[in-house]
């Protein structure tokens, strides 16, 4: 199990990376670290890999400090975006160089190369030298090297982020079986949401150097702790409503700013600030406007994404995003009702999943 | 605004030919998705509209007009590319006022013209600021902001959106389009992403090996695909393509698997002949046996993506993809019996290349 114990990092005087960090990853665990650019993804691997030191607090590896153990005594095998490949060997002898350098017998040496080239799809560029490849085929090659020798912990930074889209959904499934099959401990950094649901045992997600939450992938997609986390995990993105609560018999009636009752929450929602409702695109239901119980909503944008369509649909003030059925017609201007599941709405109050809304954080 | 055509456009670059001899017409106003893989001729094909790239042969017309001898920055075309270079050392404002200043336009004009374009991009709180304190959303904003603030005849964009995490896409699309609603100038947009192009554009022209493979609606390339190349282009999770043998009025066999055809299946075969691609999208494609068109397979991995599952099961040598409910899975090596919607199967004359990944090309 490795560590990150209160973990402050800056580079220089003004760039925090990290801010007081506490991180463990489990043996065996693939751990997906997503969040936008620049969220402090890169700067963990770093500093689980040794090429970094934290600024305050401590690295532990099964609660011994690693902290300030160099790179070459830890047992770490990385994979960056930008692939740094020896351009003078071909890719087999690329591929073949950790297990060179671990001394392993060449039967053996050759076996793994062929069986990383074929999960990977690259065994008919094996002979080729990395300037004859195109950029896909050579982050594969990068991330092949990476995996191929036995390592206490494998840090892949953005490893398929440069892949076109019909490989990048392939190599997901290899990478996913391989770790199942190789039991490893990986932490694989990604600003993709089906990439980290996909693959993640347990995803951390990471903004301007602070975890916002941590969990399974089903936790953090039905009981997001804040509306960070909701708007990142899921695709599309969860949309929000500002809500005020009024008492209503032993509840709270949760209305929209412009008067519009939504359905209903715990008493203690009563007299909140800050009370927004966190909606899933899957969860509302498009009916006739003026029908009983629906929202009053207008459509702003459509975009036909093959099998399905996302409608962006105004009420009040927010916006909201509808999934349809391609063959649903809508077109700008029009007025629809929103009919919303009461058992799929979020509710966040001043940001964060509201305390008292039992159970999974749901609204009834 | 205007409306772009292209006759018989040619790009050759040495004894390369990028582009070959392609037609289209894009309507005043129009918005249009120029998708394919790197290499495809889309760029190049871009940067004649733009100017930036002489045309070899054939013409391209600007609202009737033939433009292949004006120059760039006589065809007032605005692009914004991947790399939204601001001027650092000057505010927002001054940015996005940069080429209303350069054309000579009075300062009460440039005034009404920036807050009015700030405005619509909701930038008016950042005017103020220089370049270096804007995130990179609000950065790729001002240059947007900028390329806008000149009404140019038309806006070219090359991938402005494809490095950003899946939250920002999901606003820099509502916005680029919101753009387009609000300012209705006619719009290209250069991409390799489909989730793109399908969500943004009017008509998508998808391209490959310098050539237009189909130029249409969205609803239209991914339901109606003209080739193989466009099916397995558009589309996510990715298409699956199968090589069907002993194709006959009576069916055709897919990795060992007998499938029986509809009608409409039974006219596309006499075409096609005995040998060829089928493709089935991984919606169309069911766990069970309880459609006539069953492929056996072998389960590989589940992937679950908490609003679906996406399952992959290897029927002979294909790994095949396709969509389930939240809770169905395979396991690994598991038998299982597929379902195939036959409304939905294409069929397609046999090509290697299209089942290959544009990586590997």
């Amino acid at each position: 199990m490795y560590a990150l114990v209160d973990v402050h990092k800056r580079y220089g005087l003004r760039t925090v990376a990290l801010r007081r960090l506490n991180l463990e990853i489990r043996s065996g665990e693939f751990f997906v670290l997503y969040g936008p650019a620049g969220a402090g993804k890169s700067t963990i691997l770093n500093l689980l890999a040794g090429l970094t030191k934290p600024t305050t607090g401590d690295v532990r590896r099964d609660g011994q400090s690693i902290a300030h153990l160099p790179p070459e005594r830890r047992d770490a095998a990385m994979a960056f975006e930008n692939y740094a490949l020896y351009s003078h060997l071909s890719v087999a002898e690329n591929l073949a160089f950790p297990l060179r350098a671990a001394g392993l017998p060449k039967a053996e040496i050759e076996t793994r190369v062929n069986r990383i080239a074929g999960v990977l799809g690259i065994p008919h560029v094996l002979q080729r030298r990395p300037g004859f490849l195109s950029g896909g085929q050579r982050q594969r090659v990068a991330l092949g090297r990476a995996i191929i020798r036995p390592a206490d912990i494998y840090l892949l930074d953005e490893p398929i982020g440069h892949l076109d889209a019909k490989l990048r959904h392939r190599m997901r499934a290899e990478l996913k079986a391989l770790a199942v099959e190789m039991k490893a401990t990986i932490v694989f950094t990604t600003t993709s949401s089906k990439e980290a649901l996909a693959l993640a045992d347990r995803i951390g997600i990471l903004n301007s150097g602070r975890l916002e939450q941590v969990g399974t992938p089903a936790e953090l997609y039905n009981a997001p702790a804040n509306t960070f986390v909701a708007s990142f995990i899921g695709d599309p993105p969860m949309s929000f409503l500002s809500v005020t609560a009024r008492p209503e018999d032993a509840v709270a009636a949760l209305y929209t700013d412009d008067g519009q009752r939504i359905g209903t929450a715990p008493a203690s929602a009563n007299g909140m600030a800050g009370l927004q409702v966190g909606i899933r695109s899957n969860a509302i239901e498009l009916v006739e406007p003026g029908t009983a119980g629906a929202l009053a909503g207008r459509v702003g944008v459509v975009e036909h994404l093959g099998h399905s369509n996302i409608a962006v649909i105004s009420t009040g003030k927010d916006e909201l995003q509808v999934s349809t059925e391609a063959e649903v017609r809508l077109r700008p201007g029009e007025n629809v009702g929103l009919r919303i599941d009461p058992a799929k709405l979020h509710l966040f109050s001043g940001g964060a999943a509201f305390a008292d809304a039992a159970p999974a954080r749901n609204v009834a | 605004m205007a409306r772009i055509t292209a006759n018989k456009l040619v790009k050759r670059y040495g004894n390369f030919q990028a582009v070959h001899g392609i037609d289209f017409d894009i309507a005043d106003g129009e918005f249009v998705a120029i998708l394919g893989p790197s290499g495809c001729g889309k760029s190049s094909t871009m940067r004649m509209i733009a100017g930036l790239e002489s045309v070899t042969e054939g013409q391209i017309l600007f609202d009737g007009k033939p433009v292949n001898d004006i120059r760039a920055r006589d065809r007032n075309v605005a692009m914004s590319f991947e790399n939204y270079a601001l001027y650092a050392p000057i505010t927002v404002y001054e940015n996005i006022a940069f080429p209303l200043r350069s054309a000579g336009k009075d300062q009460a004009e440039i005034d009404r013209a920036v807050r009015a374009v700030a405005e619509k991009m909701e930038l008016t709180p950042l005017l103020g600021l220089k370049p270096g304190r804007l995130s990179s959303g609000q950065a790729q904003r001002v240059g947007l902001a900028r390329a806008l603030v000149r009404q140019p005849a038309v806006f070219l964009l090359d991938e402005p959106i494809s490095h950003l995490d899946t939250r920002q896409r999901y606003r820099m699309r509502r916005f680029i389009k919101s753009i387009h609603q609000e300012f209705g100038h006619t719009m290209i947009y250069v991409t390799h992403d489909q989730e793109e192009a399908l969500a943004l554009a009017d008509r998508v022209m998808v391209m490959s090996d310098g050539a237009i493979q189909q130029l249409a609606t969205p609803p239209e390339v991914y339901s109606r695909p003209a080739n193989a190349f466009v099916a397995g282009f558009v589309g996510e999770p990715p298409i699956n393509f199968f090589d069907f043998t002993d194709g006959d009025e009576n069916g055709l066999t897919i990795e060992g698997n007998r499938v029986s055809l509809t009608d409409p299946l039974r006219a596309r075969i006499r075409e096609l002949g005995p040998v060829g691609l089928a493709a089935i999208r991984p919606h169309f494609i069911r766990l069970g046996a309880d459609s006539p068109v069953q492929l056996q397979g072998r389960g590989f991995i589940t992937e679950e993506l908490q609003d679906h599952n996406e399952i992959f099961v290897d029927v002979g040598s294909v790994r095949v993809s396709l969509i389930a409910p939240p809770g169905m899975k395979v396991a690994r090596n598991e038998t299982v019996t597929l379902s195939v919607d036959p409304d939905h199967l294409l069929l397609f004359p046999a090509d290697v290349k299209v089942k290959a990944h544009s990586d590997d090309l």
